[in-house]
């Protein structure tokens, strides 16, 4: 009769395979820590009913993305958006098509008595405020977003092993905010980026997109920097493999937030990968879209809506 | 005896652990990882070029690569005509000189004094050019409006000596950014890189020459072309250009025939395409041009050569290097000797 309540014992040879089986399993398993680390870290922190996910990975979908000064200067999650992104993609058109928003656009803010500049919409009512106050404004449904801090990005592209891009002229910047790993974020430093193809790394990069004082553009230049970016770190994206997860997730931790899950996000990389980055269409909102003025004794930038809601409507449709 | 074979078999499967462990960081995508190029070898070419990279300049010579600086910012070299000297730029966080060096990397003389105790009170030298005669250095230089955000490089010119006033050769479009790359002619004009930015905001570079300092001078690409980083071969007959054509990911190596006395080019031919070819220089004898680039889409620069040819063959571009990651903004020098 056999004895159910007795462990058989294994034959020494398969101890010994199912040892070396355990110790390469824990060995993977430190390797890919902070990748189970990030996972596990609650990091969705959707805006609830504002996120309309899309179902399918064949919808088109779009995401807002944006980028933050998150230095000491600000408190805790209450951050100016310098930079804001709308990204539609469609996968099986395979258009995409990228939308800067200028940060000192002057328009209605989510919850606010009074005009603002929708940069300041994350600062008075968090992402919530943001998706909403674009939403409104620009009559377009967003189904995600991503947030991104200065260090998370300079980061990233550490891990990514740097970005290929060209210079298209100096990058000329007398008064360059100092403000990440230091006690005064008020102080500043001079910037000069040369032109023509480079390999940046993540600081260099990050004042590529950052930098606007010495360019006739203004902010509308760092825009499509800021874009240029976003496509050199596609393409660099593709040499990135699985190995490279935990030093992308270690990039991340604390500077990211997003209402996409991780399953989610490997589903939109794989189709965003197939996109030829030449025929994304980049939309940079500068005249006659928009014109610079004053309100009060703030600088701002008038939209005229009635030159920018077609062209939302022709790219970006509910 | 059978509790220390216990062990050294724990023992064992630890370090099998630990091997994995190291194993999956060694599948880590290559391209964060450069070699110091002392530190490589790779196929000899005629003469001896000067490259730089992290802040130091190296002499490449019969297949090898000798540090020749510290590494304390050194880029842009440049060779006297001779080929006895080079001037180059130190960069320091807010400010850069310009220093003239033996070939062998010995500071002989700081020819630029551009530090401020204050911020914006510093100034920027970059792209430092001997003349065809070796009297005098051409360099970029931010001649700065005070009390504004603007900062523009201009062409200068000094005596290589460091004696007597800087002669201000160009006035760049306000907050483009300004002019670069500065190569001398041998009738005393100037060819360089000139930046505009058009109504529909768009930015263009074209080549441009300029026959004596402060004169208006004249393009010699048409903006749409964004041409840029101009080297000109030593019978001045030649020009290698970069190009991107409203291109943000890719440029063309273009070849063009020049005419010094009328300053106009001839007609183009593209030496490499699609790919992020930088910085080109011909060769002593104008056989060659020496450029670079990534050797795979998204690496670091390397070091490459292509026939200065006008029936250029496909497999004619080829990498010298393979993993050196190049400082893609200074020129490769290429000295006969």
């Amino acid at each position: 009769m056999l004895d159910v309540g007795r462990t058989i014992p294994l034959p020494r040879p398969t101890r010994i395979v199912l040892g070396f089986v355990l110790a390469g399993l824990i060995g993977l398993t430190a390797y890919f820590l902070p990748l189970f680390q990030s996972a596990s870290t609650p990091i969705v922190t959707s805006g609830g009913a504002l996120i309309n996910p899309v179902s399918g990975p064949t919808q088109p979908f779009t995401v807002l993305l944006l980028g933050s000064d998150d230095d000491s200067k600000f408190a805790a999650d209450q951050f100016n958006t310098q930079s804001m992104i709308l990204i539609r993609v469609d996968p099986t058109s395979k258009q995409a098509t990228m939308m800067s928003i200028p940060r000192d656009l002057w328009v209605p803010i989510q919850g606010q008595r009074y005009n603002g500049k929708i940069s300041t919409a994350y600062q008075t009512g968090g992402v919530q405020a943001t998706i909403a106050t674009v939403e409104q404004n620009f009559h377009v449904s967003i189904d995600d977003y991503i947030w991104i801090g200065l260090e998370g990005l300079i980061k990233v592209i550490d891990a990514l092993g740097g970005v290929n891009l060209v210079v298209t002229n100096p990058v000329m910047d007398d008064f360059y905010p100092a403000d990440i790993n230091t006690s005064s974020p008020y102080g500043y430093y001079r910037v000069a980026l040369m032109p023509g193809p480079v390999h940046l790394d993540g600081a260099h990069a990050l004042q590529y997109v950052r930098s606007r004082h010495g360019d006739l553009r203004g902010d509308f230049a760092r825009s499509e920097r800021q874009q240029e970016l976003l496509l050199a770190m596609k393409a660099q994206s593709k040499h990135a493999n699985v190995a490279d997860f935990p030093d992308i997730a270690k990039a991340l931790n604390g500077e990211l937030k997003t209402s996409i899950s991780l399953d989610r996000a490997h589903q939109l990389f794989s189709v965003v990968d197939q996109f030829d980055s030449a025929h994304i269409k980049r939309i940079i909102l500068g005249p006659p879209y928009t014109s610079e003025g004053w309100a009060g004794d703030q600088s701002v930038v008038y939209p005229d809506w009635g030159q920018i809601l077609p062209i939302v409507s022709q790219y970006f449709p509910r | 005896m059978k509790v220390a074979t216990y062990l050294v078999l724990l023992l064992v499967m630890c370090a099998f652990g630990f091997g994995v462990y190291r194993a999956a960081g060694a599948l880590k995508s290559d391209g964060t990882h450069v070699e110091r190029p002392s530190s490589t070898y790779a196929q000899a070419l005629p003469g001896k070029l000067f490259v730089a990279q992290g802040g130091a300049l190296y002499r490449f010579q019969n297949g090898t690569f000798t540090q020749i600086t510290d590494d304390k910012g050194w880029t842009q070299p440049a060779s006297s005509p001779d080929g006895t000297q080079l001037v180059a730029v130190q960069r320091h966080l807010n400010y850069s000189d310009i220093y003239l060096l033996t070939d062998s990397g010995r500071v002989v003389q700081q020819l630029t004094h551009l530090q401020s105790s204050q911020v914006e009170g510093n100034h920027w030298a970059f792209f430092p050019r001997f003349s065809p005669d070796g009297t005098h250095i051409y360099f970029a230089y931010d001649d700065k409006v005070p009390g504004t955000y603007e900062v523009d490089l201009s062409i200068f010119a000094t005596k290589a000596d460091g004696s007597g006033q800087d002669v201000v050769w160009t006035v760049p479009n306000q907050y483009t950014g300004g002019d670069t790359d500065p190569v001398p002619l041998r009738d005393g004009g100037l060819v360089y890189t000139k930046y505009s930015i058009d109504d529909q905001g768009a930015v263009h570079s074209q080549v441009w020459a300029t026959a004596r300092a402060g004169a208006a001078g004249s393009p010699l690409t048409p903006a749409t072309d964004d041409c840029a980083q101009p080297a000109l071969s030593n019978d001045q007959k030649s020009i290698a250009m970069v190009c991107r054509r409203g291109d943000l990911q890719a440029t063309e190596l273009v070849l063009a025939t020049f005419d010094p006395l009328n300053y106009t080019l001839g007609p183009e031919t593209i030496l490499m395409q699609g790919q992020l070819a930088a910085s080109p220089t011909f060769s002593p004898d104008g056989q060659t041009i020496a450029f670079l680039a990534p050797v795979q889409q998204g690496g670091a620069f390397q070091l490459w050569t292509v026939p200065a040819s006008t029936s250029p063959s496909p497999s004619g571009a080829r990498p010298i290097t393979q993993n050196v990651g190049l400082d893609a903004t200074a020129a490769p020098v290429w000295d006969k000797r």
